[in-house]
């Protein structure tokens, strides 16, 4: 059984290398791909069904114990973000297989962008089942290296720009990441996480909240929490579609899922947390300001997903069991209907040959499936119930409610008004896009380029994928009661770090 | 009943199907689960009266307090008529409203049921948030309905209206719920109204916020102007929703909060003042619409503050004029609603100065229209007659201060309502001098008849005045009823009540004589403190907020974002380092001599790379850099570090190269457009001191040895059967790390070629090659 | 670099100095010039003849750091960079063409092959019923080399070094040659 915990992240890269020399056979590619998503979503129910009924799943690789080894833990927490980010990478790769054979025929094979998508999914894998800062970093890399190619593959020459813009600052923040782990290893003697929670305790309190704070910066940046988000409304929609999906959906959330792990594991921080109360205050306006003034849809979707970031800081800054089982239910949530929407955008502006909501109309009347697929999901982000978006946000204002301090009624304030500067964003891009008078489709300006594609032309497979993924979303909210308690039961693990700590370092630890 | 619930939403799902086969007869299908309720609530009737409920619970995430919770009593009985009844009826008269083959007829008919369903749920919800979710799934299909295709502006403008008006109120009413829970303890209605939490400052914001969601529904004012605009609607939608039962979702919610808050600071002074001012705008500004459908939607307004001021009273004669009026109204507005459709079916008109000789042409109609009218004008024997009395005896009762003023407002109100009455029988049947006499088409049964119920009803619960009384009585039964309970009646003798329906009959008939001045005095109210353009004001200042903020802060400058994430770096963790750190006591400045040469060396090459004005340099000198620090491994005893060190910094200088020779020798910034250097250059500056600061502090904040270090260098030999510490653990401690780090090399690889080999990339058949062949080769060489 | 040739020294005081300031860096004589390659251009004889001569020794050293990175140092990491920086002393000498046929396998298969094998080595723990990444030793006796140590790790290195060689040529296929197929060749004429 513990053998199972280092198969979501080494199935995939095995892929990865088999599909690099695989290039010039596109089928064996898709058919590793789908298969080796499949096989990994599979692996985190059997872990999280594990990990509910025992407690955290350890393994200790090369048989080495912590500190020395690198320790690999599956809980309830990570088995949980890691089954919903695989369901969401293996629907839009069906999308993007669809994508492609629409566009290029069968044939086509691409040297670049299964072997990456598999490299992404080992990175998110490895991001949320490792149990040691070092190897989170070493995710981080591979997570954002196959990210840079990505983002700047078969893109033009003005987009590439944007992609940069993503690749420095991202690269800024690794920069950032590896001087925090010299820090920590510095003042400790220890990368493994569960190690960590013990030494760092013995620290001047100056030290350690320099330290709390250095990665709220770092994982900040990931997550793009204001004011360190302003490199994602530049560099994400300039991605095709199924890419900005992934982005939107899995990226930042690795950097919340950060967040989560080393504020709650590794420092203890008693009650809720001004600051980063503040942080997420302004993300969630400054996020949902941004969206109403665009007129460009994925420009609007990428600043709602800054916003919503928010929500999750929110939860986490509550620091209680409700407000992280808030936010763990958000990440579920959001993960799902954020990728969703830019699916739908890609179907959209695959019709229209054009991503300015203005040169949209009349979509509604063209294309009613469509049209539905894009109501639910909007709906849901804009917490209208009984959608899993209502659900989560419920969660978070009863845990602001809880708290009860004049900061968390303040923050408890802010979700709500976010919630209805996100419904008016929604309501704008439905009033532009899908009512009104029909405007004739741009025609396909350059062939070449992957983003904006006006051929009209959806594959059955592309838009089966969309249903999909929304078909899951709903049966989120459906779910909802087994997986807020799960999420309690997450986060009550998460605040008492007992359970892990026994766990990885065995029955010394106290 | 949560089963009655959904299936109405199953039905509504599955009839966009259905009437792809039955056309408009889809409508009559969608009337069989409003008529079941209906039957069902008729059912249940006589041990509701009996004091007994219906109690129904379902589980959905009972940890976050989400359990359906359904109930029926009194109250929600009264509502099911309205939503129910009203509905059944409304759907029938779609069948003949609607054109037969209209494209949208299978979108309306749906929404119309999974209305009904969401109003259903609404009335039931014994639970404060399963109330909530069926609130807000009512706004979304006003909105779909309001909206339909959403083909004119003025539909899109309305619909959105309507939207964020209800939401903004929703939103602060869900947040006033889970306060309100968070006080008491429970997310159940009628555990909360039975021991209602403290008064307190918690609980008083909670009822406010509660309170602003009642009121947007139910177009109180300010929030008033969103029901006329919402009457772009077709008739039938406007009848159901915005006259019969949506709108009246914020009265429900008054009244059923209030035998617990009524007697809360904020709760009476509110309702009442904007009650109040409520009826007699809407009341005036009825006065002024030339379009019957506007004239009756301000004259829900109106009433609706009538209704508002009679639920949330908190006395017994009060209570049972507030549910005579709510199925008053429901009945009488219905009535005029669907007249005013049957009307403008036919005549193709709602406009009064084009409409003449109905009364003539359509008798039977005009007698159905004239039931109505005169109910909301409060003429007896109707059924709205009833209710207006039991009102001013209501206020009579105390005989305090506060009641007389609140009477007085009621019986302006009323006054203008009957004006207004007078002014919609006139304009839809009267004879206007100047324009030619109506020749419409006989409306056809199907049509009459809907109208026609309501009619029949509001005569027959008048006349037979006790018919409704047990229901009244029982709803105002949680009020304290004094020793002589009231009860309806035409008759009650020749009372206060009776003589100021006297005077506000007479008044009302006034003030319609008296139209041409009345009209020439409206319009004088200053313009900013009209509520529509104060709307609109609002969501324009939004936007300009929104372009303002957003363009201040997304600048779309690397240097800028780079700077401020340094920047933060530098502020946020940097002030807790030197507020809470200390330098270590032992302080080397260098281990051995040569350091000193080496660091001199990094740090010039460092600063020289910032003044490079050829890449070649500036390359370069990163590579001394590089070099350097390979020197510092080889100095530290580091020989492998170094080594890699070295071949690393050699592949990346002959990469660079590569690249290289195709750009242009110099950076090419032109100085002028460069924007000032130092701020940068402080800023970096500031990060690289602040990293340096931090690496003396944390390391001397050591409190042990390193565990892991010391670990690996006994575990070498014999555990990994290696000499070379680094290496094993490289290739065995961490031998994961170096898995994941080979895939980003590996990743890096694949990247660098798919940007330089992207013009070998495949080309997509797109329509307009075949046109434009020849643009291909123009396409290649980017 | 496509620049002229060097400026001359300006004369006067004042032009000097600037000229200083903004040329400190400018290098007084071309060096790594392109378009010397094998199809009709220039050739360079002792280029050539070193690169014929070092490219079999520097993979050799390659390969001894391969092998002794366990006790000595060394490693799969150095080995591919030297074993890389042989193929690039291939290429300098002659150009694109070289490297392919130095290298038969395309340079992504090649990577492929070696996190492949990196990964299967720390996947085939798993059969003997140990955690990923578990290191083995075995130790036998060959009839001519004697005793050998092998530790499982060795293929991990392998692997390493596959894919650093794989990952060089890749960069010498498209930052070396693919950016000069892309853009349009300078005519030059042949510098004296």
């Amino acid at each position: 059984m513990t053998m199972l915990v280092a198969l979501p992240i080494l199935l995939p890269l095995l892929a990865a290398g088999l599909s690099l020399v695989l290039g010039r056979f596109a089928t064996l590619q898709r058919l590793l791909g789908v298969v080796v998503f499949t096989a990994n979503a599979v692996l985190a129910v059997v872990l999280l069904a594990e990990a509910d009924k025992s407690g955290p799943v350890v393994l200790q690789l090369g048989g080495w114990d912590a500190p020395v080894g690198i320790t690999l833990v599956a809980d309830r927490l990570s088995a949980l973000l890691m089954l919903i980010s695989m369901v969401v990478m293996l629907a839009v790769l069906v999308y993007s297989i669809g994508q492609r054979i629409t566009d290029y025929g069968r044939s086509t094979s691409s040297t670049a962008f299964h072997p990456m998508y598999l490299v992404l999914g080992a990175g998110v894998s490895m991001a949320y089942l490792t149990g040691d800062l070092f190897n989170l970093f070493v995710a981080f890399e591979i997570m954002l290296g196959a990210s840079y190619v990505l983002i700047t593959r078969r893109t033009t020459a003005t987009r590439v720009r944007a992609g940069m813009t993503y690749t420095i600052v991202s690269l800024t923040s690794s920069l950032l990441f590896i001087t925090m782990i010299a820090l920590v290893y510095a003042a400790t003697g220890t990368v493994n996480l569960a190690d960590l929670s013990g030494k760092v305790e013995a620290l001047p309190v100056g030290v350690q909240s320099a330290m709390a704070l250095m990665m709220i910066v770092v994982f900040g940046i990931k997550s793009a929490m204001v004011p360190l988000h302003f490199w994602l409304p530049d560099s994400y929609p300039t991605a095709p579609a199924p890419v900005t999906a992934v982005f939107a959906g899995l990226l930042t959330k690795v950097g919340v899922y950060a967040l989560i792990r080393t504020q709650t594991l590794v420092f203890d921080h008693g009650e809720s947390w001004t600051l980063l109360l503040w942080f997420s205050v302004i993300t969630m306006i400054i996020g949902a300001l941004g969206a109403i003034a665009q007129n460009d849809l994925n420009r609007l979707l990428s600043f709602l997903l800054v916003s919503h970031i928010g929500y999750m800081l929110f939860g986490l800054a509550l620091y209680d069991v409700t407000g992280l089982a808030g936010a763990i239910l958000y990440v579920v949530h959001h993960i799902t209907v954020q990728a969703t929407l830019f699916l739908v955008s890609g179907l959209l502006t695959r019709h229209t040959g054009t991503v300015a909501l203005r040169g949209m109309g009349g979509l509604a009347k063209l294309y009613p499936a469509i049209a539905l697929l894009f109501a639910i999901p909007a709906l849901n982000l804009a917490g209208i119930p009984p959608f899993s978006g209502f659900v989560a946000k419920l969660a978070l204002l009863e845990a602001g409610a809880e708290v009860g301090t004049t900061m968390a009624y303040v923050a408890t304030g802010a979700a709500v008004l976010t919630s209805f500067l996100t419904l008016y964003a929604m309501a704008k891009v439905w009033v532009f896009a899908f009512w009104g008078k029909s405007k004739p489709p741009h025609p396909d300006p350059d062939p070449t380029d992957e983003l904006i594609i006006g051929t009209g032309s959806t594959s059955r497979t592309m838009v089966s994928a969309t249903s999909a993924l929304v078909v899951f979303g709903v049966l989120i909210a459906v779910f909802a009661g087994p997986l807020s308690e799960i999420s309690t039961r997450a986060a009550t693990d998460l605040l008492d770090g007992g359970p892990y700590r026994t766990a990885v370092l065995g029955e010394e630890a106290e | 009943m949560l089963l009655l619930v959904t299936a109405h939403l199953v039905l509504a799902a599955l009839l966009p199907t259905v009437s792809r086969w039955l056309g408009r007869w889809a409508f009559a299908v969608g009337a069989i689960l409003p008529a079941v309720s209906l039957g069902w609530a008729l059912t249940s009737l006589t041990e509701v009266l009996a004091g007994g409920t219906v109690d129904e619970s379902v589980a959905w995430a009972p940890v976050l307090g989400l359990t359906f919770t359904l109930r029926l009593d009194i109250l929600s009985l009264l509502m099911i008529f309205l939503v129910s009844g009203v509905g059944v009826l409304i759907l029938c008269y779609c069948v003949y409203y609607f054109k037969p083959d209209a494209q949208s007829n299978s979108r309306t008919s749906a929404l119309l049921v999974a209305f009904a369903g969401a109003m259903l749920g609404l009335v039931l919800a014994d639970d404060l948030f399963t109330l909530y979710i069926f609130w807000e799934l009512t706004t979304v299909c006003s909105f779909l309905l309001v909206g339909q295709d959403g083909n004119t502006k003025q539909q899109r403008r309305s619909s959105i209206q309507a939207l964020l008006v209800t939401v903004l109120g929703g939103l602060s009413m869900l947040l006033g719920f889970v306060l309100l829970g968070e006080q008491a303890g429970t997310y159940r209605i009628s555990e909360i109204v039975a021991s209602p939490p403290a008064a307190g400052a918690l609980t008083s914001t909670a009822l406010v916020l509660i309170l602003l969601g009642a009121f947007t529904k139910s177009a109180q004012v300010p929030f008033h102007t969103w029901l006329p605009g919402a009457m772009v609607a077709p008739t039938p939608v406007s009848a159901y929703l915005h006259a019969a039962s949506m709108v009246k979702a914020g009265v429900y919610l008054v009244a059923r909060l209030s035998p617990a808050f009524s007697d809360h600071t904020p709760w009476w002074p509110l309702i009442a003042t904007l009650g109040i001012w409520t009826m007699l705008i809407g009341g005036y500004r009825a006065l002024f619409e030339r379009d019957l459908k506007t004239l009756l939607a301000y004259g829900t307004v109106s009433q609706l503050g009538f209704l508002m001021v009679l639920m949330g009273a908190g006395s017994h004669t009060v209570a049972m004029a507030g549910a005579t009026m709510l199925i008053a109204h429901g009945l009488f507005k219905s009535t005029l609603f669907l007249v005013v459709g049957i009307i403008d079916h036919q005549a193709g008109t709602r406009n009064i100065d084009e409409l003449s000789g109905i009364r003539r042409r359509f008798p039977v109609l005009t007698v159905i229209g004239a039931i109505g009218a005169l109910s909301m004008a409060g003429i007896p024997p109707l059924f709205g007659f009833l209710g207006k009395e039991a009102a001013f005896e209501g206020f009579l009762e105390s005989g305090t201060t506060g009641d007389l003023v609140v009477l007085v407002g009621l019986v302006l109100g009323s006054a203008l309502t009957a004006a207004y009455s007078f002014r919609f029988l006139w304009g839809a049947f009267g004879t206007k001098p100047g324009v030619e006499d109506s020749s419409a088409p006989k409306p056809s049964l199907g049509l009459m008849v809907p109208a026609a119920v309501p009619a029949a009803l509001t005569l027959l619960l008048g006349v037979v005045a006790s018919l409704f009384n047990a229901l009244a009585t029982t709803y105002a039964e949680p009020y304290p009823a004094g020793d002589h309970p009231y009860y309806l009646a035409l008759w009650h003798g020749f009372s206060l009540p009776l003589l100021l329906s006297a005077v506000v009959v007479a008044s009302g008939v006034g003030l319609h004589l008296a139209r041409d001045r009345v009209v020439r005095l409206g319009g004088w109210l200053p313009d900013f403190l009209q509520a529509q353009p104060g709307y609109e004001r609002t969501v324009a200042g939004l936007d300009t907020v929104s372009y303002a903020v957003t363009g201040r802060f997304q600048a779309g400058s690397l240097p800028t974002y780079l700077a401020i994430i340094l920047l933060t770096f530098v502020l946020v963790p940097g002030s807790a380092v030197l507020t809470g750190g200390s330098m270590p006591e032992e302080l080397r400045l260098w281990d051995s001599a040569v350091q000193v040469p080496v660091a001199i060396l990094v740090l010039t090459a460092a600063i020289a790379v910032t003044m490079a004005k050829r890449r070649m340099t500036a390359v370069i000198l990163t590579g001394v850099v590089g070099y350097g620090i390979g020197a510092f491994f080889v100095l530290d005893g580091g020989p492998d570090l170094a080594l890699a060190q070295f071949l690393v910094e050699t592949l990346t200088l002959v990469a660079f190269v590569f690249v290289l020779r195709r750009l242009p020798s110099r950076f090419t910034q032109v100085e002028s457009t460069r924007s000032p250097r130092w701020p940068k250059v402080a800023v970096s500056v500031a990060a690289g001191a602040l990293v340096a600061v931090s690496a003396l502090v944390f390391s001397g904040a050591r409190q042990a040895p390193p565990e892991a270090s010391e670990g690996f260098v006994e575990a070498a030999p014999e555990g990994a059967h290696a000499n070379n510490v680094v290496n094993a653990i490289l290739v065995d401690f961490r031998a994961f790390d170096t898995v994941g780090e080979i895939s980003v090399l590996a990743v890096a690889a694949t990247g660098v070629a798919s940007l330089i080999l992207a013009t070998r990339r495949a080309r997509r058949p797109s329509a307009a090659e075949e046109t434009e062949g020849p643009r291909k080769s123009r396409e290649v060489r980017k | 670099m496509s620049e002229g040739p060097p400026r001359s020294q300006p004369s006067g005081e004042k032009k000097r100095r600037t000229s200083l300031w903004e040329e400190w860096d400018t290098p007084q004589e071309h060096w790594l010039l392109v378009g010397s390659h094998r199809d009709g251009r220039e050739r360079s004889l002792l280029l050539e003849v070193a690169a014929r001569i070092i490219f079999p020794t520097v993979l050799v050293l390659s390969l001894y750091l391969l092998f002794a990175g366990h006790n000595r140092s060394g490693g799969g990491f150095s080995g591919g960079l030297v074993a890389g920086q042989a193929f690039v002393v291939r290429y300098l000498a002659g150009g694109p063409m070289e490297v392919r046929a130095a290298v038969g396998l395309r340079p992504p298969v090649i990577i492929g092959a070696g996190l492949s094998l990196a990964v299967l080595t720390g996947l085939a723990p798993i059969f003997w019923g140990e955690a990923p990444l578990t290191s083995a030793y075995v130790s036998m006796t060959l009839p001519v080399l004697g005793d050998v140590h092998v530790v499982s790790s060795l293929f991990l290195d392998m692997g390493v070094y596959l894919l650093i060689v794989g990952v060089v040529c890749d960069l010498l296929r498209t930052l070396g040659a693919g950016i000069e197929e892309q853009s349009p060749r300078p005519r030059r004429r042949p510098s004296g």
